[in-house]
């Protein structure tokens, strides 16, 4: 026979796997510092790489003044000038990240509590249902047994 | 208005039974319009153009998410601008990487504003966008937004400078890339138009957070009057000119569809609306809570019944 708590309980166990799913699971697999460090480090090479793309545009934007600058001083400042922005902007965007990906662990932690909270709530629905069977057999048995 | 709730409930109810069709064709729709648009706009791929290929990449989109989507439209934009000039591709690539990787390595799932944006500008509706960004998104919605309008000043550009692009084969490398940089960053409509964009999404969305009766429609009217107020603004301090007459019909076109989203995701009916009061142990609550305005779907039975006489009587209820 269908149970229909049972039913409620498993739709709305799914409903939260199709809708929380990607936010959750993904950063329950981590301790919170390994979470926010391993997106620290994507965050690093990404930023590192855009960079680079930039810096290749400046090139190219900037390559007559680049061949024709006589003064190395003038190139080496340039370059100074180049690395500090490149590190500003990285402490800045690993700032935002950190702040995101910490929020997101929160979030996912608490998340996951709701899940794990329905999930023990189905178990207990399954052992209650097969005691309650165990229970009807041995019943069964018993009146067997009284009637011979 | 009541056809419209019925109407609504319909198309609820159909969702509901067809959810996977109705997001294929919504997908399809999306892709479509952004390929078109492309093709009417730029259109300097040839083999891009034809009514068969954007059907096929359509129809492939509409199976595809719309991150998917994004990268296979991208790609289409970026053939389409090759054609013209090499070094404009190369900047467009670049700023698209750039967007991929820094904004949507941190928070996926919006791209759609991304393509929306330009789509919005092209069908001369520039100031839906940040409003419905407002109604629908957050705050961070402004990056997405902006990114649109940079994308749609480069499609623009690359429009309008076709053919100086396409025949200056003797002008230097270096000196293209100069010329199509300062072009893009020296573009003051550009500038204004982010910061119209901006304004937008951030009046809308903090009005309609507001506890206030109709907030919704008054961040809709107020979101539409700042973005034209903006415009009117940098016409007036940066010498930006902008058809005038396009502009209101593109704002009371704007009113209208952030009209029928909010219609669709937020009727309520404050006519009715109640307070409640009380308190725990450590908080007092003051309650507000104002009803969805809902119909239900009139469900009608049409009962034949057979006359054996050889006429027929239809009864209705």
């Amino acid at each position: 026979m269908l149970n229909e708590d049972k039913l409620k309980l498993m739709t709305s166990i799914a409903m939260f796997e199709k809708r929380e799913g990607k936010a959750v699971f993904p950063a329950s697999c981590y301790f919170k510092s390994d979470y926010i460090s391993s997106r620290m480090l994507r965050s690093f090479f990404y930023y590192s790489f855009c960079y680079l793309l930039c810096l290749l545009i400046w090139i190219l934007y900037s390559m007559d003044w680049l061949l024709n600058a006589s003064n190395l001083d003038e190139v080496i400042g340039m370059a100074v000038r180049a690395f500090l922005l490149y590190a500003g902007g990285l402490a800045a965007y690993l700032a935002v990240t950190f702040f995101v990906y910490r929020k997101r662990y929160e979030y996912a932690r608490r998340g996951m509590k709701v899940y794990v909270a329905k999930l023990k709530r189905l178990e207990k629905r399954y052992e209650f249902q097969s005691r309650s069977k165990e229970l009807t057999k041995e019943g069964i048995r018993h009146d067997d047994v009284s009637r011979t | 208005m009541m056809m419209f709730l019925v109407l609504k409930e319909r198309l609820k109810s159909f969702y509901g039974r067809y959810a996977t069709l109705a997001g294929g064709m919504i997908r399809f729709v999306y892709s479509f319009t952004a390929l078109w648009l492309m093709s009417v706009n730029l259109g300097f791929m040839g083999r891009l153009n034809s009514l068969p290929v954007m059907g096929l990449l359509a129809f492939i989109c509409g199976f595809l998410p719309f991150g998917a989507i994004g990268a296979v439209l991208a790609a289409v934009l970026l053939a389409h601008i090759y054609a013209v000039s090499m070094e404009t591709a190369l900047i467009m690539a670049v700023f698209l990487v750039i967007v991929a990787l820094l904004y949507y390595g941190l928070r996926p799932g919006d791209s759609y504003w991304l393509v929306l944006v330009p789509v919005a500008f092209l069908l001369k509706v520039p100031f839906a966008v940040p409003i419905l960004a407002g109604l629908s998104a957050g705050l961070v919605s402004v990056v997405p937004v902006s990114c649109g309008v940079v994308v749609y000043y480069i499609i623009l550009y690359v429009r309008q400078n076709a053919g100086v692009l396409t025949n200056d084969a003797s002008v230097d490398i270096t000196q293209k890339f100069v010329q199509i940089i300062q072009a893009i960053l020296s573009n003051q409509t550009m500038t204004v138009m982010i910061a119209v964009c901006a304004l937008g999404v951030l009046v809308v969305h903090l009005l309609r957070t507001l506890s206030i009766d109709y907030a919704w429609m008054a961040a809709i009217v107020s979101g539409t009057i700042v973005q034209l107020a903006a415009v009117f603004a940098g016409d007036y301090f940066f010498n930006v000119s902008m058809p005038a007459g396009e502009l209101l019909l593109g704002a009371a076109a704007a009113v209208v569809l952030a009209g029928l989203y909010h219609f669709f995701v937020f009727a309520v009916d404050y006519s009715r609306t109640e307070y409640t009061q009380f308190e725990d142990d450590d908080y007092v609550y003051y309650v507000k809570a104002v009803p969805k305005v809902a119909v239900s779907k009139p469900d009608v039975r049409v009962q034949r019944i057979n006359n054996p006489a050889g006429g027929r009587r239809v009864r209705e209820r």
